[in-house]
């Protein structure tokens, strides 16, 4: 925590001045994050669009496949509320890690303010896709109901429950890759030529574990965002319960991730910043 | 009050490594204006960075239990594609100041007129060192970390701006950092000389300046 910004003498630690160092960070983080809208959405109009575009892509190329393979829909699931939840909560996780591994090296002029640490333009920027994200599939699913979709939701808050899953694996992910793309800036190639389109195609953004044949299946679910998906639906739909998401699988890699993420930051952050 | 505790720094480069701060320990008086003096390439930004928390040292500690201002020069931590009236706030927002009064004071003080609604990168370098001293001033803080631009813009502004400064420097102490000694010599009460990793302050600014003129003329 920063002793500058706080006002704070030595190292002692007291109430407080914990206090007022998390009053600080809060402060900060909220700042970044309205830049960060700013610059990110702030100047070009359409801005805001893609976000919203980008998984209605995904949910209309396979919304059009499906329709016209075979008649029924996915385990009895309306097709387009099935697609959508799919395609917007995979964002969840992926949203957060991508935007947020170049964190560090796009936002050095910002480091230079005291208060500001790696950490708090880490974090701001993920706190903003998830915030983007819960936007999205807030609106695009009344869009659909308007359009006369079927749209019921069976467990709201368990829905929420693996929606926050998906985000602390997508944060921990986040600061992974972040606080190492600085000393080793291929880990975001890694990151998106070969980690990302497995996961795209392997996460059952649109189909179901029990679709899959069963010696396949086996090695799929090895996935924590298949578990985590599989989970969502059966919390959202009332047609279909889960029988292979695990809850304890998925909890494990979304804490155990955040820890790692955040422990190498810890490790690196010193190097991450004067690495030029 | 700021001090050094054992800091050291050092980067690496093609050549091995190059030692910044050699386990420098110093304390910086309060109320007074200390110059930084030393030779292009001395480490002088890296000092004022680490003073500023802006980069950690490799070891030792930074002391401060006041309101240090980030390192004053060219628009530094600023982002280019917006605008002065948003840059302005995002300072004080992390500075917990009112937003409001940081962004009246900047429009006023930097005289930017209708630019202060345009993005940033669009300004000439005077214009942004304008702008960047405007918003510090708007600030308030009780150190002044300054890296040394303090020249900037035409000669009227300057003007305007030094008046400002030096009333805030009666109850605010100053760090600048310069290869210049006439700056030093207009701005500081006392002065310090980095060389070589080691960093020495003078009780009395003429000394210091001689020192560094022998410095300066040293063969190397």
């Amino acid at each position: 925590m920063n002793v500058h910004a706080a006002g704070l003498a030595v190292n002692t630690i007291t109430p407080s001045r914990v206090i007022a160092a998390i009053a600080t960070q809060i402060r900060v983080i909220n700042a970044l994050v309205l830049r960060e809208t700013k610059t990110r959405y702030g100047n070009y109009k359409i801005g805001f669009l893609w976000a919203l575009i980008e998984p209605l892509v995904g949910v209309t190329v396979f919304v059009a496949i499906f329709a016209n393979l075979r008649s029924d829909s996915p385990s009895g699931m309306p097709l387009v509320p099935f697609m959508l939840v799919g395609f917007i909560c995979y964002g969840f996780f992926k949203d957060p890690w991508g935007t947020m591994q170049g964190a560090i090296s796009n936002s050095r002029n910002l480091l230079t303010f005291p208060q500001v640490t790696t950490f708090d333009v880490i974090m701001a920027r993920g706190v903003l896709e998830i915030m983007v994200n819960f936007f999205c599939l807030g609106f695009l699913l009344y869009m659909a109901h308007l359009a006369g979709f079927e749209v019921r939701c069976e467990r709201p808050l368990g829905v929420l429950v693996v929606c926050l899953l998906l985000c602390i694996l997508g944060l921990g992910m986040g600061f992974l890759f972040a606080s190492i793309e600085p000393l080793v800036p291929s880990v975001k190639q890694l990151a998106s030529q070969v980690m990302s389109r497995p996961l795209y195609f392997g996460s059952g953004l649109f189909f179901t574990a029990d679709s899959i044949p069963a010696p396949i299946r086996e090695y799929l679910l090895y996935n924590p965002v298949l578990n985590m998906i599989e989970l969502l639906r059966g919390e959202f739909f009332y047609e279909f319960e889960t029988s292979y998401g695990s809850w304890s699988y998925s909890c494990w890699w979304a804490f155990g991730t955040l820890a790692v993420g955040l422990l190498t930051h810890q490790a690196l952050h010193k190097r991450a910043i004067v690495k030029k | 009050m700021i001090s050094l505790q054992n800091v050291s720094k050092k980067y690496r480069t093609q050549a091995g490594y190059k030692v910044v701060l050699d386990d420098v320990s110093v304390e910086f008086p309060v109320g007074k204006s200390v110059g930084i003096l030393g030779l292009n390439g001395a480490g002088k930004s890296t000092l004022i960075r680490i003073i500023g928390d802006a980069e950690p040292p490799d070891s030792g500690a930074v002391h401060c239990d006041q309101r240090v201002s980030w390192p004053l020069g060219y628009a530094g931590g600023f982002q280019g594609n917006l605008t002065a009236r948003e840059n302005a706030r995002f300072v004080a927002r992390i500075y917990g100041e009112s937003t409001r009064y940081v962004e009246e004071f900047t429009r006023e003080f930097s005289e930017l007129g209708e630019y202060f609604d345009e993005p940033l990168k669009s300004y000439s370098a005077g214009m942004q060192g304008r702008f960047a001293f405007s918003v510090s001033l708007a600030c308030n803080f009780e150190y002044y970390l300054v890296d040394e631009a303090l020249e900037t813009g035409d000669a009227r502004y300057r003007e305007k701006f030094r008046m400002a400064f030096e009333e805030r420097r009666a109850n605010a102490s100053v760090i600048l950092v310069s290869h210049n000694e006439q700056t030093i010599r207009r701005n500081c009460d006392m002065a310090a000389i980095l060389h070589e990793g080691s960093l020495v302050l003078y009780e009395d600014l003429k000394e210091a300046l001689l020192e560094y003129n022998i410095l300066q003329n040293l063969p190397r």
